[in-house]
């Protein structure tokens, strides 16, 4: 499920090789809103009763920005399998409920924002959006997609000096969202 | 022209007036599936109590921050551009989590075509959050 508010972006990266799971857009971060998604790439496992056995936490496919996330992603892919394979869970319903990403109104106000300048980015009006781009991140200074996944939104590099001085804002504040850091090995990462 | 976004849901409504923002009992309807009648806002035979007199005095006619209040809705409104969006208090979406209850969803897949969780129902999921940003 891709954060993104522009489908050809996601299909460059949905087909460079053949996928055996579906990817969908979602444009509205409205699934994310359900889950609590505050960050990508991040995980909720679901089981076949349709409960949540696991709540949103940050989940690497690799290790290619180890050096930035202080993460070996091995951690969380084991985990992965044995509950796949086992169904051994490494969460408990209580560490589950613990570590659910509940919103604040401030943040749903900040999705209202974003939904709408989404809307008039696709009708071109681009001071409207802008403002309410930047209304979103005064209402959600410390949720990475509305900070990081706005860049896009407006032409900013999401790995340029704005997301840079994002990232130090939210060291700065505690480094607020998924509080698992599942496969943490270095704890000094800037992530 | 106006617009009106409920979660994902986004329809094009007559605005009546521009400030408050304003639209038809039909259009409101229409978009959130809640009718403003005598006896409040029903969908089908569940019925909110409307207290606010804004909502009670206007004929046809829905003020949708008022409605927004009465519903227990969070809404933004851009008057200047016609477009209100409505969504779930962060209340509302804490209680749902809380049950530990994955929500059903339905969204459109690299094609459009729409794709749903109970699609995989009876099966262990994966639900993964990405981006290409």
């Amino acid at each position: 499920m891709a954060l993104d508010a522009d489908v050809e972006a996601v299909r460059e990266w949905a087909t460079v090789e053949p996928l055996t799971f579906p990817v969908l857009i979602d444009r509205d971060m409205r699934v994310a809103e359900l889950y609590g998604f505050v960050n990508v790439p991040a995980s909720v496992w679901i089981d076949e009763e349709g409960r949540i056995v696991r709540p949103p936490d940050q989940a690497l496919g690799d290790d290619r920005f180890r050096n930035f996330t202080g993460v070996d992603s091995s951690v969380h892919h084991n985990h992965l399998r044995a509950w796949v394979r086992e169904g051994v869970r490494d969460i408990d319903d209580s560490r589950t409920l613990e570590h659910l990403q509940r919103p604040t109104d401030e943040l749903q106000r900040a999705r209202l924002h974003r939904r709408i300048a989404v809307e008039l980015l696709d009708r071109d009006t681009i001071d409207g959006a802008t403002q309410h781009l930047a209304a979103a991140e005064a209402l959600a200074p410390n949720d990475w997609t509305i900070r990081r996944g706005n860049l896009p939104l407006v032409g900013e590099d999401p790995f340029g000096p704005k997301f840079f001085a994002f990232v130090t804002e939210w060291n700065e504040a505690g480094r607020p969202g998924y509080q698992l850091s599942t496969g943490k090995v270095d704890a000094d990462s800037p992530l | 022209m106006g617009f009106l976004i409920d979660g994902s849901i986004r329809s094009n409504v007559d605005v009546i007036t521009p400030k408050p923002f304003s639209v038809s009992v039909a259009d409101f309807a229409a978009s959130t599936g809640w009718t403003l009648k005598p006896e409040g806002f029903c969908q089908g035979d569940v019925c909110v109590p409307v207290r606010d007199p804004k909502l009670q005095s206007a004929d046809g006619v829905v003020d949708v921050e008022a409605a927004a209040a009465t519903l227990g809705r969070v809404v933004v409104i851009d008057t200047e551009r016609g477009i209100a969006a409505l969504g779930d208090t962060a209340k509302h979406l804490a209680d749902q989590m809380n049950t530990l209850v994955a929500p059903d969803f339905t969204l459109p897949d690299l094609n459009g075509d729409p794709v749903s969780l109970h699609d995989f129902n009876r099966r262990k999921v994966l639900l993964l959050a990405w981006s290409s940003w």
